[in-house]
């Protein structure tokens, strides 16, 4: 590959936004990488998931590092959704040859826009009710 | 049930059955899984919502492992390129846990939710 500086810090910034996105929300940063491989470097589709896997791997570790660290992580629950993971995706490259993908990749969008709708709706409902009855200072109460 | 209710009783079939879905989703619509894997933690698991987001990374080193080794032997995968933004993300993630640590879980939660909507947007809109 031979790129211009501009094309390279660019990069770079995609890869600093991509891990602050995996380290806050726990995603492995390919929403970002994908396109970023796509339109700086020009590499095709299949090219770019397979390098963004890549490049998740060292995300996946140090995040998981740092996070295990905090007592965060539960890693029984984890190796038991990579195993599962491992299943799902060979029976989902089956489905996806046999069904109509668009079609399908609008179902799930519109799931994901409820499930997003659902905990911002939550959370918002929370954070109110917090502001109503405000936290009790902290320490004991005095007399 | 709470997650550690569930662990003690050995009831471990929900994670396999999140894991499946994540990979499931993650094949046809060629989207990572922590979008899938985390608002299940929170809702099948009840897990706290860092806790999700961190044990869904915990969970990515090995999907990323295991998809990188689908493809080792072909030449799908640029260790330059993933270098040049496998780095930087490197970063990132350090950047975005240290921000983590300070965010109350609405916020967290809040903020997924936007997230998570602009990726359903984006598979709306171009499928």
């Amino acid at each position: 590959m031979e790129h211009g500086p501009e094309i390279l810090a660019l990069a770079g910034l995609a890869g600093v936004a991509a891990g602050i996105l995996a380290g806050l929300f726990g995603v492995g940063g390919g929403i970002v990488f994908v396109p970023t491989l796509v339109f700086l470097f020009a590499f095709d589709q299949l090219d770019a998931q397979a390098t963004s896997l890549a490049a998740i791997i060292p995300v996946a570790l140090i995040g998981a590092w740092r996070q295990s660290g905090d007592g965060q992580i539960d890693w029984r629950a984890a190796v038991l959704m990579g195993g599962g993971a491992a299943v799902g995706v060979l029976v989902g490259a089956e489905v996806a040859l046999r069904l109509d993908e668009a079609t399908l990749s609008r179902v799930f969008g519109a799931i994901l826009i409820l499930v997003g709708g659902e905990m911002i709706v939550s959370s918002v409902r929370k954070l109110q009710a917090k502001r109503a009855t405000p936290a009790p200072a902290d320490g004991p109460r005095r007399p | 049930m709470d997650l550690s209710a569930r662990l003690r009783q050995g009831n471990l079939l929900p994670f396999v059955g999140i894991g499946v879905v994540a990979g499931l989703f993650a094949a046809m619509f060629g989207i990572g899984g922590g979008v899938v894997i985390v608002p299940l933690l929170m809702l099948v698991a009840k897990m706290p919502p860092r806790m999700a987001a961190a044990t869904s990374l915990a969970a990515l080193i090995l999907t990323s492992l295991i998809g990188v080794v689908r493809y080792a032997g072909t030449d799908h995968v640029d260790w330059l390129g993933a270098a040049l933004i496998g780095i930087p993300a490197v970063v990132g993630v350090l950047i975005g846990i240290r921000f983590q640590r300070r965010l109350p879980a609405e916020w967290l939660v809040l903020g997924f939710g936007v997230f998570v909507i602009v990726i359903g947007l984006r598979l709306v809109i171009w499928g």
